[in-house]
């Protein structure tokens, strides 16, 4: 696993409780957001459970004593949900979907890999673009399916894809 | 028998009050034309020694510090205007360029330190900002009280804080802080921690509950400090500007 570079912040023990002046907070939650964006995207992760957060370094600082209770990171959560950068996956809001790229983005990304490697009109499996060798060294390789699927429909709301199912794979065709 | 006092007597009094009045406006003219030939001089003196010195004053810090003595010594404010007689030395310049620098510096880490910062790490940022050269490298503590005291003009918005042990903070916003307040900061600040709380306020200070806790509650609406509720024992109130890898990052 990559080295996390944590922020002062994160051994600021009061960078642990949601802060109650409002300009404060502000930035608390700004610095909050960047840091979950960042240690996904190190880890190669893309869902928060929301109970088991304090099992996480992320939301646990055992050398500062801090943890960021449930209440708070919920807080954190709905912030990040108004900037389309998380979303909540069930409804009693305990996972979230955290996208260290917008939608939007990874869909563009997607497209512009299969444009510059001559995929246009052939179908790709979901596996190739996920775990195939040539997808290495792309940003979306071994992203998590849910979002890479969510990505792709938002593609194909555009037009510039197609998904489809066999057997019990999955496939998409750009255009 | 006693001679009364006669017209004669009265009209000669009035001319003596008369001369007396001449003769005082005579020596103050003279004076007065003394004084400007001195100034005259001191002025031709000191512009001479300004532009000999201009870059001196610039570089050296020293240098600048035993001028910024003499001057405090006969009284002048070398700074106090950018167009009288004292502009011609250019040390006023250099402190005006020192005071934008600053206000870049307080800006651009506001967004972590609340607008509180101390004077240490304003130095290391400047220095670190204004390039290698030996010259910009020498800017001393006392440099950059002369330049933010010069800030004042512009209001409230700029102003420091002695915490005491020979610390200043630079406070970037405006609301000025009262004796308390202060209290609080030299408090941290001796304590070295970053971290104060109302029982060391009453403990260590004797204040009263409410008093310290009146101190706190500014110093959090005021975007200075962090409140922290995990503390075993009490809440805690830090100044991310006191705060080591805050102050380095």
């Amino acid at each position: 696993m990559t080295e996390i570079t944590w922020p002062w912040q994160y051994n600021f023990p009061p960078f642990f409780t949601i802060q109650p002046h409002a300009e404060t907070r502000a930035k608390q939650l700004e610095a909050w957001q960047q840091l979950i964006t960042d240690y996904l995207k190190t880890t190669k992760q893309s869902t928060i459970d929301v109970r088991e957060s304090q099992n996480c370094p992320l939301f646990n600082n055992a050398t500062i004593n801090r943890k960021l209770s449930q209440e708070s990171l919920l807080i954190i959560l709905e912030e990040m949900g108004k900037t389309g950068r998380a979303a909540p996956v069930d409804k009693s809001k305990n996972v979230w979907e955290v996208y260290w790229h917008s939608l939007d983005e990874w869909g563009n990304m997607l497209y512009n890999w299969a444009s510059s490697n001559g995929l246009n009109n052939t179908v790709c499996t979901l596996f190739e673009i996920r775990e195939g060798d040539n997808t290495v060294g792309e940003e979306f390789h071994g992203l998590d399916m849910n979002v890479l699927i969510k990505a792709l429909k938002a593609l194909e709301v555009k037009g510039r894809c197609e998904l489809m199912e066999f057997d019990d794979n999955q496939g998409v065709k750009f255009f | 028998m006693r001679r009364r006092a006669g017209v004669g007597a009265i009209q000669k009094q009035k001319l003596e009050q008369e001369k007396y009045r001449e003769k005082g406006s005579e020596i103050q003219e003279n004076q007065f034309q003394q004084m400007s030939k001195q100034l005259e001089v001191f002025r031709e003196n000191l512009e001479e020694f300004a532009t000999k010195h201009k870059n001196e004053i610039k570089k050296n810090a020293q240098f600048r510090r035993q001028f910024q003595e003499m001057c405090a010594a006969i009284g002048v404010d070398p700074l106090a205007s950018g167009k009288g007689f004292w502009s011609v030395l250019g040390i006023g310049d250099f402190y005006y360029e020192l005071g934008v620098q600053i206000v870049e510096v307080c800006l651009a880490t506001n967004y972590k330190n609340g607008g509180l910062i101390t004077l240490d790490e304003l130095r290391s940022r400047l220095v670190a900002a204004r390039g290698r050269a030996k010259k910009h490298q020498d800017i001393t503590n006392e440099d950059l009280l002369a330049a933010v005291k010069k800030l004042r003009i512009f209001g409230n918005g700029f102003t420091v804080i002695n915490i005491g042990k020979g610390k200043w903070l630079v406070q970037s916003v405006p609301g000025e802080l009262n004796l308390d307040q202060t209290l609080v900061l030299q408090k941290a600040n001796t304590l070295g921690t970053a971290w104060i709380s109302s029982s060391i306020l009453t403990g260590d200070l004797g204040w009263n509950e409410t008093r310290a806790q009146n101190a706190l509650n500014y110093m959090v609406k005021e975007g200075l400090a962090w409140i922290d509720t995990q503390d075993s024992t009490e809440t805690l109130y830090w100044f991310p500007s006191m705060f080591a890898e805050c102050v380095s990052a």
